[in-house]
């Protein structure tokens, strides 16, 4: 007899249940190893941080001044921005049933959905990054964690995508770089308008095929339905929000930098360092476009800016050693960069 | 650490001069009495991805054997960095934490995940590989494993 996959659609849920109904499931599948393919959509419009990223990520006030509730997820990534315009869906294994190595669950993990992006007509491939695309724009979000015993993939449809907005939540110290954030998100964050109905059941289809299990329609269980009050407190209080303890990202005196990724390989720099700005959108290691501010310039700074454009971010230190100390001051900003910690 | 205590086995780094929980590929390596230091070895850091971030419960926290004392996150997964042992969490490295890629760099020396006092907690010894000879065929095995599977590069 084929094992079930219970499937569990929560339909339009408020922001914070559209979080803890399949954290909660996690717990579930951790005690009883029933995996569990749940959907749900948010009702209202919030913003998400991933686990171990900071409240200072995000423009509080203005999610305060456009009432945006903030909440934590367990899974990894960044501040995303999300809305009822996105359909949720969350695959839930015993973490015995998942490959150990992290990069390998998560390509098996997310094959079905890729599948199911291809049964709706949409040409999506899984790449090298891991990333959900097509035409080599990002197609879906997603995150995963290991919660207690059980392992947790979660991505979205994206039927449409306010770029505006998913930019304009983020915090920057510079303008700049909200605008190169916003510009780069317009080219390589895509929404997929396809029937939803239909993505959900080739979703069903895909990942009871890929897991060789028979899909089988549920609800949560009594310990869930408990795990879900903990949860929603949980998620509700300041602590949670704070997130874990993180040292500062830089030392006094030191550079500081804030870097955000718009998709696998493709990324924002803001950095500063006594005095001097750079903001920088990098496209598969090369500098796409920069904005620099140093008080020594002066009548330089649109020579530097071209002469950075379209250059490998590895060769900036040496194109920047030709502008003197202001050079080395750009220089220090930029080394500030470590695409592998995005 | 000494250098004769470093050796590669089929290109991965293996310290000798620690013990290893054979589940979770972390090592517990004495620092004093009561107290030992705790990393993860080259192979658990290998199959984790490139870290983005660590983040390790606070000083004083009482951890038990197999539950976590943090968070690892690699290619947006959040995972648990599990204790080897049972005890009060003394300190953490705040320079990994900081900079999660000195795990990757140094795993066995700079790289040290979190120090733990184990005196007093009236718990047995956890089931952590301790010769040299049963730890390099552990590791051998390992590496084997995780390859046949895909897991790590050939």
């Amino acid at each position: 007899m084929v094992e079930p996959l219970r499937i569990i659609d929560f339909g339009r849920s408020s922001p914070l249940r559209s979080q803890t109904f399949w954290h909660a499931i996690a717990y579930g599948v951790s005690a009883t190893e029933r995996a569990t393919l749940s959907f749900t959509r948010p009702g209202a419009p919030y913003v998400c941080l991933g686990y171990h990223r900071g409240i200072d990520e995000v423009d509080r006030d203005y999610c305060l001044e456009n009432g945006l509730p903030l909440l934590r997820r367990m899974v990894g990534g960044g501040p995303v921005y999300l809305d009822a315009d996105q359909l949720f869906f969350q695959i839930c294994l015993p973490a015995r049933a998942v490959p150990a190595s992290s990069r390998q669950a998560l390509r098996v993990l997310l094959e079905p959905a890729v599948t199911a992006f291809r049964a709706v007509g949409v040409p999506a491939v899984l790449d090298d990054d891991l990333e959900i695309c097509a035409d080599d724009r990002k197609i879906c979000g997603h995150g995963a964690a290991r919660i207690d015993d059980a392992v947790v993939v979660c991505g979205n449809l994206i039927e449409s995508f306010d770029h505006e907005r998913a930019a304009r939540v983020l915090a920057f110290a510079d303008p700049s770089q909200r605008d190169q954030t916003l510009a780069l998100m317009r080219r390589f964050v895509s929404p997929t308008a396809v029937d939803p109905a239909a993505f959900q059941a080739a979703m069903i289809s895909a990942y009871a095929s890929a897991l060789g299990l028979g899909p089988q329609a549920g609800g949560l269980t009594g310990a869930e339905r408990r795990a879900l009050v903990g949860l929603d407190e949980r998620f509700t209080s300041d602590a949670w929000l704070a997130g874990p303890t993180r040292p500062a990202a830089s030392r006094a005196g030191e550079p500081s930098a804030r870097q955000v990724k718009v998709r696998a390989g493709v990324w924002t720099l803001g950095a500063s360092y006594d005095g001097t700005q750079v903001a920088a959108g990098v496209v598969r290691g090369t500098i796409d476009q920069v904005r620099l501010q140093d008080r020594g310039l002066n009548g330089s700074t649109d020579r530097a800016e071209r002469a950075l454009t379209g250059i490998p971010l590895a060769s900036v230190a040496r194109v920047l050693a030709g502008f003197g100390d202001p050079g080395r001051r750009l220089a220090a900003a930029f080394a500030t960069a470590d695409p592998a910690r995005l | 650490m000494g250098e004769a205590s470093l050796v590669v086995v089929a290109g991965f780094t293996l310290a000798l001069d620690r013990h290893y929980h054979p589940e979770t590929h972390m090592w517990v390596l004495g620092t004093g009495p009561g107290r030992v230091r705790i990393g993860m070895d080259s192979l658990g850091i290998e199959t984790s991805g490139t870290l983005a971030q660590l983040s390790f419960s606070p000083a004083g926290t009482e951890l038990t054997a197999g539950r976590p004392f943090g968070q690892l996150e690699a290619a947006k997964f959040v995972g648990p960095l599990i204790s080897p042992v049972s005890g009060t969490l003394l300190s953490v490295n705040e320079e990994v934490a900081r900079d999660p890629g000195l795990a990757e760099q140094d795993p066995y020396g700079a790289g040290w995940l979190i120090e733990v006092s184990t005196s007093g907690t009236g718990v047995a010894p956890p089931p952590l590989l301790t010769e040299p000879a049963e730890i390099t065929a552990w590791f051998t095995a390992r590496i084997a494993h995780y390859r046949l599977n895909g897991l790590i590069a050939q």
